[in-house]
């Protein structure tokens, strides 16, 4: 029986369900009627309707739509409840095959991606070319395992100071070869060798196609690097408006050739507010060597939603140092001079400060940190030439008690992505 | 005594079967009430794009689109990475392969 035209309240609507599901007749309503299982309304008015549809996504039904509602009696839940049990043991029986056969539909294949670049930096009237490339294999397995590496080629090719042809060498480096294990939508299990989740800029904002400066925050070695061992992680929502982010490691000690770590422990958590597209959260991580020192750390980004601008800041307490870098990056796609050029275009600001720690000046070397308290200030431009591909340049200065130098940086940054099997169709 | 020490180990074999073998939750627990609907394809791939904007946008622009069984690749890679819930995994897929 297909219904008229008739308007319904929210509250009219519940009620007609209810007398239904008591075995009144209301089906016979002339808004109302059967399709197999389901009970269904033509949706007249939107006044007063407001339909909370699942858990996490209110609508209101348009004008006409048919919605459909089930609902069962007692007997037909007894009819169920038999039907129920004997479908849960044919799927048993049936499970592994029906779960292959689900994934075959939609089965992510293995790919390699990620990113190479070219750069020149001019440090205090020192020229240096930069040519790196940062390729990532990930091989998913079945519905759950995601096995994934990332290898660094950086080369820094210098003048000798007498002149001459650029010379240098080629640094290679494993930064992470991790197997990751989904084991439900709260936890996800990462076995190996792992960049370090401390703060957001190791993890998030590395990759040069993303990053918003081509030169790292002063106080990106504190905390960070790559770790071997364990890392338990995941993400979920708290409430429609909340959502929590954590991961926790232990890592060992190792000294092998490209697996080098510390032995620690550590973890971040992180609160994000999808309405207001902000996130904070905290870092902590304790060194279990000979010395046992906490480090700190905190993070902020904002991405306010009437504006193309992106907020991010990191804070690092540490024994090898501390300090703090806030940045700014704001497209300017609301111009509308040059709109196709503008569009594409994005300015950046950073200023950042970082007060030397109580470690000698050659373990800062090694760390790659400034052995004194050091200030600076840096304003770049990225043209995105092309989805992946964007030309960028910034310039700096550096304050410190060591002198003070500008810092000049001009490259090409490109991200890949090559499928390794048949992409086949969906 | 026995018979029922039998059933139990099934009962619990039967379970462990069970989580073994289960797929990751992939859609949000339908209300108590009002459970259905048809398939909003127009409304998931609005959330969707809101979802891309708050979480992915955050570090990068939009990427091109992929053949969906890359996207679905990359999309497991920034769930893992970038800690995005599993609902938010499933829109923003559904998004970026509509």
């Amino acid at each position: 029986m297909t219904g008229g035209q008739v308007s319904l309240s929210f509250n009219a609507l519940r009620q007609r369900i209810a007398d239904c599901e008591t075995g009144r007749s209301a089906q016979q309503s002339a808004a109302l009627w059967f399709d197999r299982d389901f009970l269904c309304v033509d949706v007249t008015s939107v006044t007063c309707l407001d339909l909370r549809l699942t858990d996490n996504q209110p609508r209101h039904p348009k004008i006409g739509e048919k919605l459909k509602f089930s609902f069962k009696s007692q007997g037909r839940c007894r009819k169920d409840a038999v039907l129920l049990l004997a479908t849960v043991a044919f799927l048993l029986c049936l499970a592994p095959r029906l779960l292959a056969q689900a994934a075959d539909t939609e089965r992510p294949i293995p790919i390699l991606t990620g990113n190479a670049g070219f750069f020149t930096h001019v440090n205090g009237g020192k020229s240096e070319l930069v040519p790196e490339i940062h390729p990532v294999i990930l091989f998913p397995i079945g519905n759950r395992w995601l096995i994934e590496a990332r290898g660094e080629f950086e080369a820094e090719f210098e003048r000798p100071d007498g002149g001459g042809a650029y010379r240098g060498k080629v640094d290679k480096g494993l930064d992470y070869l991790q197997a990751d294990f989904i084991a439900n939508r709260y936890v996800t299990i990462t076995g190996g060798r792992f960049l370090t989740p401390f703060g957001i800029y190791n993890e998030r904002l590395y990759p040069i196609w993303i990053r918003s400066l081509t030169n790292e925050p002063l106080i990106f070695p504190l905390g960070t690097g790559s770790s071997d061992g364990v890392m338990l992680r995941g993400g979920f929502a708290l409430s429609p408006k909340v959502n929590l982010n954590y991961a926790s490691y232990f890592s060992t000690l190792s000294t092998v050739n490209k697996f080098e770590a510390d032995r620690k422990i550590g973890g971040r958590i992180g609160f994000f507010l999808p309405g207001q597209r902000i996130e904070a959260g905290a870092s902590w991580q304790k060194l279990l060597q000979e010395e046992r020192p906490n480090s700190f750390g905190f993070h902020f980004a904002w991405q306010p939603i009437p504006l193309p601008l992106n907020l991010r800041s990191e804070y690092v307490r540490s024994n090898e140092g501390s300090g703090y870098w806030l940045e700014a990056a704001y497209r300017l796609s609301q111009l509308r001079l040059w709109n196709k050029v503008m569009r594409r275009t994005e300015i950046v600001g950073r200023a950042q400060q970082l007060f030397a720690g109580t470690i000698s000046e050659e373990e800062a070397y090694q760390y790659g940190l400034p052995d004194v308290n050091t200030r600076q200030g840096e304003f770049g431009i990225n043209y995105y030439l092309h989805d992946g591909l964007k030309a960028t340049a910034s310039y700096g200065r550096r304050f410190s008690k060591d002198g003070n130098l500008n810092v000049w940086t001009v490259g090409i940054a490109y991200r890949f992505v090559f499928p390794l099997a048949r992409l086949g169709s969906r | 005594m026995k018979i029922k020490a039998i059933i139990f180990a099934g009962i619990l074999g039967l379970l462990w079967a069970v989580c073994a073998t289960a797929q990751p939750r992939t859609k949000a627990t339908p209300s108590a009430a009002a459970i259905y609907s048809r398939e909003d394809a127009d409304a998931m791939r609005t959330d969707g794009e809101q979802r891309f904007r708050a979480n992915c946008g955050r570090c990068h622009a939009a990427p091109q689109k992929f053949p969906p069984r890359m996207m679905a690749t990359i999309v497991r890679h920034m769930r893992v990475r970038a800690t995005i819930t599993d609902e938010e995994m499933r829109l923003i897929l559904h998004y970026m392969t509509q």
